[in-house]
């Protein structure tokens, strides 16, 4: 039988993974980098919630900008530094990867580095933490009770998601954003400056990294491999979606979170499965899911508008 | 065309040479001002400090660490860290106090907490001429790294590893410490006696986990009671679905007990799910030794789970033993945290490899495997007698009984019993 607690489980995680995969969507489709060392950003917004808080005094609408803002500056700065150098020297997207994986395992060790040496300054434990904040606020409603923590994260993820949607199709940057997006080429003969373009939406994905960090700091523990492990869960995602559609990455979150939150317990009664399959069971989901509905984008089945400008390029 | 290619060819070769003697001069500079017995792998004959009528340069020997600086133990391997460097300094003192003109180094490399990373790191040290090997923390990556190491003779001491199923004689494997055949009949007798009848055995799905699980199981249901298997991933960022699920068998079984065996960051995260369900709140909880020490236990919200689920672990420690408490205090003043888990059985795998070394007389692996349960037998250290039984365990291993209290410095973690030989004393 599910209970309550799996169906929380399943929309907390679910979230989680929508509005990291969001970001790594957003930032693929504008900038056509596959970028690995997203990880680090969402360990970053996780890191810093533990650290911002660790006198006991943190306040959560402090928190969320403070952690936003960290996370889009990373992100810039990997951009600045490294890809928009590589680009300007015709580097291909797959020399951009290749790149964010040296970003990536170089950034993982600064972080074990700079934990390490915290932990020794501050006599505190930092490889595993939690974040120290009162959420002791939970939800009553119709005989159900809800953490303070869970509604939290809710209310983040959907306001992320609703400023996101608003930005994209309201206003002349989230326009410029999608025309740089669908074709870049035709996007900079009508003046829109690509550059600015592609650090407005690190801007974006480095921000939602880092929230999906906190996100994941609320739910459960922070160490320096937080954003290693959920990787393959949101790279999951992002190909479901296609890498190219959010109302996907979300129908994909959900789908993989529920499958190892609902499906798992519900194999578990009926045919006995054993509960350390569940890393088999979300991919096994994913198989099925790109079998039945082939998404669009990373390796084939472009729609023809995206296989002109491979072509161009 | 071919005399511009040659030009940045020859600017390229100059600024690698040049790039080369920086880093060389960089790293020899650094290392050299590092103090002696840590992390040094720079060659170089050193003479004693002590004013000792031995002339000439000390023999030197070199011991290799494979230790969980990163990965899953991180905790934990960053705690073993400081510990080696104060054992390889405390041995250094005593082998020149007995007048011997000898000198350890220590080389540390990180594993990661994986198999791979173990049997990788076991291949370069040995490669480097390192005949002694101390490490690895995990038990199924001592399991990875046995058939290289019975071939190529390099000694291995485990401080951590205590999975029964490697309590093979004659190999070139020692640990110091007991095999969890011990603990688990321990941590049987210690639910048994709580009252418990019926638990759910929830643990990791790998060497040590498997086997400290049917070991329980034996022994629990030996005694009269039911043990209900439930083996979990490891490896996976969370832990909130498998909880989920626990609480739906408890709930199925009626079970009045959960006994969890994990490690640190495992269990921290499993805890931190189970106190907000009431059907998990509502049973009496026991654990082996692989969460003790973690941070996250001291917080509040789970000290109150702990208190509300009469929450008891095991762990080794040997009884009365003034040497560990020196060990403790001392390492304490010097770090200013606590050591963790079996930072004494490390310690002692330190003063055991270089006593070792000096009795084979030859830094050979298979001498010195020889002589090891010789200088094991002799040798009471901070986790007491070193004596090996005839797999090349630790022979004498009692527990404490430990949970997590209030002291006057906050919440903390204490031991309230011991375990030795089939029975529990209290207070």
């Amino acid at each position: 039988m599910l209970t309550f607690l799996e169906f929380i489980n399943a929309v907390w995680i679910g979230s989680v993974y929508f509005i990291s995969a969001a970001g790594l969507t957003l930032s693929y489709r504008v900038t056509r980098i596959l970028n690995f060392a997203y990880t680090n950003m969402i360990t970053l917004g996780a890191y810093l919630a533990v650290i911002l808080t660790l006198n006991g005094t943190g306040n959560l609408l402090v928190l969320i900008p403070i952690v936003f803002v960290a996370g889009s500056l990373l992100a810039i700065g990997m951009h600045y530094f490294v890809f928009s150098r590589l680009m300007s020297l015709k580097a291909t997207p797959l020399m951009l990867m290749a790149s964010s994986i040296g970003i990536w395992i170089f950034l993982k060790y600064v972080y074990y580095g700079i934990v390490g040496y915290l932990q020794r300054a501050w006599k505190v434990g930092l490889y595993q933490a939690t974040p120290n904040l009162n959420l002791d606020w939970g939800l009553n409603a119709y005989g159900v009770e809800l953490s303070g923590a869970f509604v939290a994260s809710i209310a983040l993820a959907a306001a992320s998601i609703l400023s996101l949607y608003l930005f994209l199709i309201k206003t002349r940057m989230g326009k410029a954003l999608r025309a740089v997006a669908d074709n870049p080429s035709l996007a900079e003969v009508s003046g829109i400056p690509s550059e600015k373009v592609m650090y407005v939406t690190w801007f974006i994905a480095g921000g939602l990294a880092s929230l999906s960090g906190l996100m994941w700091a609320l739910f459960s523990i922070v160490t320096p491999e937080v954003g290693d492990s959920l990787i393959l869960e949101i790279f999951a995602v992002s190909v479901i979606g296609g890498l190219y559609s959010i109302p996907m990455t979300a129908f994909g979150a959900y789908v993989i979170s529920g499958a190892e939150n609902l499906l798992m317990p519900i194999l578990h009664d009926t045919i006995g499965l054993e509960v350390s399959f569940r890393p088999f069971i979300a991919f096994f989901t994913l198989l099925v899911v790109i079998l039945i509905k082939p998404p669009l984008g990373a390796a084939g089945a472009l729609p023809y508008r995206f296989r002109l400008r491979r072509r161009e390029r | 065309m071919n005399r511009r290619r040659a030009q940045a060819t020859s600017k390229l070769i100059v600024m690698l040479v040049v790039g080369l003697v920086i880093g060389f001069g960089a790293t020899y500079a650094y290392y050299a001002s590092a103090p002696a017995g840590v992390t040094k792998t720079v060659t170089k004959t050193e003479t004693t400090t002590k004013t000792v009528t031995a002339v000439g340069a000390a023999k030197e020997y070199t011991i290799g660490f494979t230790i969980p600086l990163t990965g899953e133990l991180t905790a934990i391997g960053t705690n073993w860290k400081n510990t080696i460097e104060m054992a390889m300094e405390d041995l250094n003192e005593d082998v020149a106090s007995y007048g011997l003109n000898v000198k350890f180094k220590a080389v540390v490399l990180d594993d990661k907490t994986t198999p791979e990373g173990a049997l990788k790191n076991v291949q370069t040290l040995y490669q480097s001429g390192i005949k002694v090997i101390i490490g690895p923390a995990a038990s199924a990556q001592v399991k990875a790294i046995k058939s290289f190491v019975d071939e190529n003779h390099v000694v291995i001491i485990s401080p951590s590893s205590t999975a029964p199923t490697l309590a093979i004689p004659d190999d070139y494997i020692f640990r110091t410490v007991g095999s969890d055949a011990i603990q688990a009949r321990a941590l049987a007798t210690l639910a048994y006696e709580q009252g418990v009848r019926k638990v759910v055995v929830f643990h990791r799905d790998d060497e040590y986990g498997v086997a400290f699980g049917n070991f329980f199981k034996k022994y629990f249901e030996e005694m009269g009671g039911t043990a209900v298997d439930m083996k979990y991933a490891v490896g996976l960022p969370d832990y909130a679905s498998e909880v989920a699920q626990l609480s739906a068998k408890v709930k199925e079984i009626g079970a009045d007990g959960i006994v969890i065996i994990t490690f640190d960051t495992d269990g921290a995260n499993i805890l931190s799910h189970a106190k907000d369900d009431p059907v998990l709140c509502s049973v009496r909880w026991f654990s082996a030794e692989g969460i003790h020490g973690t941070p996250e236990l001291t917080k509040p919200e789970i000290v109150e789970f702990i208190n509300k689920t009469g929450f008891y672990g095991t762990r080794p420690l040997f009884r009365e033993n003034p040497i560990y408490k020196q060990f403790a205090s001392r390492f304490e003043e010097r770090y200013g945290i606590k050591p963790v888990v079996f930072t004494s059985n490390l310690y002692d795998a330190v003063q055991l490899a270089g006593w070792a070394i000096l009795k084979a007389e030859e830094y050979d692996g298979a001498a010195i495997k020889e002589v090891v349960p010789e200088v094991a037998m002799r040798h009471y250290g901070a986790s007491g007698w070193c004596i090996l039984d005839e797999a090349g365990d630790k022979l004498m291993q009692d527990y404490a009984i430990w949970t997590v209290g209030s002291t006057p410095t906050g919440y903390d973690y204490v031991d309230v019993a011991s375990y030795s030989g089939g029975t529990i004393s209290w207070g």
